[in-house]
């Protein structure tokens, strides 16, 4: 699955341990979401979009579709 | 560190210092009895340390339990691919040294105790149970680390 986190996060100029801090993750959660090496629950999905103030398929997308 | 985790270490220290003090007051209580001579010391011991071992072990799993809640849902990933990987190839490096007893061969080795030389059944029971349980963790461990070094 691919994801846009981390442009989001730099266009609000966050650092992986601000948004770590918005999600309730650690520091290390949001690297491997935004590698791509560890996709995120449903309801973690769901904060993360709520965070961005974005629906989920904005931000992230299916590398199989 | 993950503020969740606080109260946790809190809970767990307080805990081991009530565990301490039963512990005192047991000695204390055990001895006193048993230089009164109404109570045998040997047996109030085994009751003493088995209801430690419950104390202790029960602890532990509530502990456990806490800190895993208390931790984000990437790292109970990583701990729930290193039990069921780590642990069950762990498990099997420990099947195969119990199956190599059933050598005849096996019967003759001097396999060395893990209780200060103790060479009584309970001792090498123990001793297996722990070796078990190191090999077990040993691969949890090497599994939690790929795991988490995979993501990095």
């Amino acid at each position: 699955m691919n994801n846009r986190l981390k442009i989001l996060r730099a266009e609000r100029d966050w650092s992986q341990a601000d948004l770590a801090d918005q999600l309730g993750v650690s520091r290390q959660t949001v690297n491997a979401l935004e590698t791509g090496r560890y996709d995120p629950s449903l309801p973690l999905a769901f904060k993360i979009a709520r965070v961005f103030d974005q629906p989920i398929e904005a931000i992230f997308s299916d590398t199989d579709a | 560190m993950n503020k969740n985790l606080t109260p946790v270490i809190v809970r767990s220290l307080v805990g081991l210092l009530i565990l301490m003090a039963l512990l005192f007051v047991a000695g204390v209580v055990v001895g006193f009895l048993s230089a009164k001579g109404s109570l045998d010391a040997d047996r109030a011991l085994v009751w003493v340390v088995a209801a430690m071992a419950v104390i202790i072990m029960t602890g532990g799993m509530v502990v456990t339990v806490a800190w895993m809640r208390s931790i984000d849902e990437a790292a109970q990933e990583a701990h729930k691919a290193a039990w069921f990987w780590g642990g069950t190839a762990g498990m099997m490096v420990g099947g195969i040294l119990i199956i190599l007893t059933v050598l005849p061969q096996a019967r003759t080795w001097a396999i060395p105790s893990g209780f200060e030389g103790r060479a009584d059944p309970a001792a090498y029971a123990a001793t297996g149970g722990a070796a078990m349980m190191l090999i077990m963790v040993l691969g949890y461990t090497i599994v939690w680390a790929w795991w988490w070094w995979r993501r990095r």
